[in-house]
């Protein structure tokens, strides 16, 4: 819609709160940055940055795994769907002044406030669309739907570790993931110890970036 | 001709149009944080100080100016004003959100008026903004916009005003300082404060423009470095 071409790809995750969207970055983005992808990160928050100011200090400060201001804090009104779906105006200009700074960056991740099961992305705002869903609101998650669980590219199923805490029977998730989402993809994943986040990135690298080699790669050649 | 243009008043005023104002207080949650603002009637007062000190002597002149500069395809003229306002904005979150907004809303209108045929003089101005030789703040993009959909200067004062209104009314909904009937009533007491104001505004000219709000700016400063916040502003 800008009359500037938007050409870094753009991944969107959504979900519930406390679900590990941030956890997933978290543990992701040092994943595709050893393999040379360069990412920048805007975080959306319903009453704070503190998930942004998290990561600033999580991947700048402490692993140096990205510049700090790579990472950028949205307020969303209290209305967190409608700042990634109704109206991403603002998450759009983030976008075009991130693609004017440095447009050779590989990746930009946008990280929705926490929502509920209806979350979506406008389809002008990301590329590739990301739900994340957690164990502990029991294993009929999955089968209860819901827009963001049926209609992601990519649907993670995190805090496996939880299940024997809390009576999820992770084959159930699994059956009901597979009938709901017509075979699309999901994965479990424990963000915490980081198993499973490897095919998550593998995922992106390959249904976003389509294998594209890291841009900075591909210049030095 | 266009003869749709009190439809597109409508459209342009309605908080579905997409320029990220649900995500601005105007400097209410400041204000509600600081225990200022605690009911209906305060909310009230709030917007008509706000349209009386601010919006009234310097948005709208904007906006009415941005019209008649946009008729007379003086791009230069558009362009001073649109640094003239930039320049008047003393609070960081105020003119990157203007911007940011103002930007946005002429990528829709672009899209709107011609989504495969570029409207040429909403073009030309972005490309000023590409150059950095404006910056497209929120007042000017929407006067573009008026201009292009041929909405009257009365009119285009009159929805900035509902707007501005219906923004913080809507803040204050989700801040929980008022209901849902209190919202309408708060905007049925600006409706004559809005009627009248926006049939005087025509007269003034950009050398007029001048704002007020020193404690409502100081609120949104310390708004700026807040850990908790809903709003962009």
């Amino acid at each position: 819609m800008s009359n500037r071409n938007r050409s870094i790809p753009k991944l969107g995750i959504g979900g519930p709160v406390g679900s590990g969207k941030t956890r997933l970055i978290e543990m992701l983005v040092p994943i595709l940055s050893k393999k040379g992808y360069r990412c920048c990160i805007i975080s959306n928050d319903v009453i704070s940055k503190e998930d942004a100011e998290r990561m600033k200090r999580t991947l700048a400060t402490e692993s140096k795994v990205m510049p700090e201001d790579m990472i950028i804090g949205i307020a969303t009104g209290g209305c967190p769907h409608t700042a990634i779906r109704e109206d991403p105006s603002i998450n759009l200009a983030v976008v075009d002044e991130i693609e004017q700074k440095d447009p050779s960056l590989d990746l930009i991740i946008i990280e929705s406030g926490g929502d509920n099961i209806m979350t979506t992305f406008s389809p002008a705002l990301a590329d590739y669309f990301i739900y994340i869903i957690d164990v502990a609101g029991g294993d009929k998650y999955p089968r209860k739907g819901g827009l963001g669980i049926e209609s992601c590219d990519l649907l993670v199923i995190n805090k496996i570790d939880l299940a024997p805490h809390v009576g999820a029977d992770l084959s159930i998730m699994e059956r009901d993931a597979k009938l709901i989402r017509s075979n699309k993809p999901f994965e479990f994943v424990n963000c915490n110890t980081g198993a499973g986040v490897h095919r998550i990135a593998e995922h992106i690298i390959n249904d976003l970036l389509f294998d594209r080699k890291p841009v900075e790669k591909l210049s030095r050649r | 001709m266009n003869t749709n243009h009190e439809f597109h008043l409508m459209q342009l005023a309605d908080s579905f149009f997409p320029s990220g104002m649900f995500s601005m207080s105007g400097g209410l949650e400041s204000l509600v944080k600081h225990g200022k603002i605690k009911t209906d009637r305060d909310v009230l007062k709030f917007i008509r100080h706000q349209i009386h000190f601010q919006l009234v002597p310097c948005d709208c002149i904007v906006l009415s100016e941005t019209m008649v500069a946009a008729q007379n395809k003086d791009i230069l003229k558009i362009i001073n004003i649109d640094n003239r306002f930039f320049s008047m904005k003393l609070v960081k979150e105020i003119r990157n959100a203007s911007v940011r907004s103002g930007q946005q809303m002429l990528n829709c209108v672009m899209y709107m008026l011609s989504p495969n045929n570029k409207n040429k003089f909403v073009l030309k101005f972005q490309n000023k903004i590409e150059s950095k030789q404006a910056v497209g703040t929120y007042p000017v993009c929407l006067g573009i916009a008026a201009h292009c959909l041929q909405i009257s200067r009365q009119s285009a004062v009159k929805m900035m005003l509902y707007s501005y209104s219906i923004s913080v009314i809507g803040a204050a909904l989700r801040l929980g300082i008022i209901q849902h009937l209190n919202s309408q009533w708060i905007l049925m007491q600006l409706t004559e404060d809005i009627n009248t104001l926006s049939k005087t505004m025509t007269r003034k000219t950009i050398s007029d423009i001048w704002q007020l709000t020193p404690f409502t700016d100081i609120l949104q400063m310390a708004h700026e470095h807040d850990d908790s916040r809903m709003f962009i502003t």
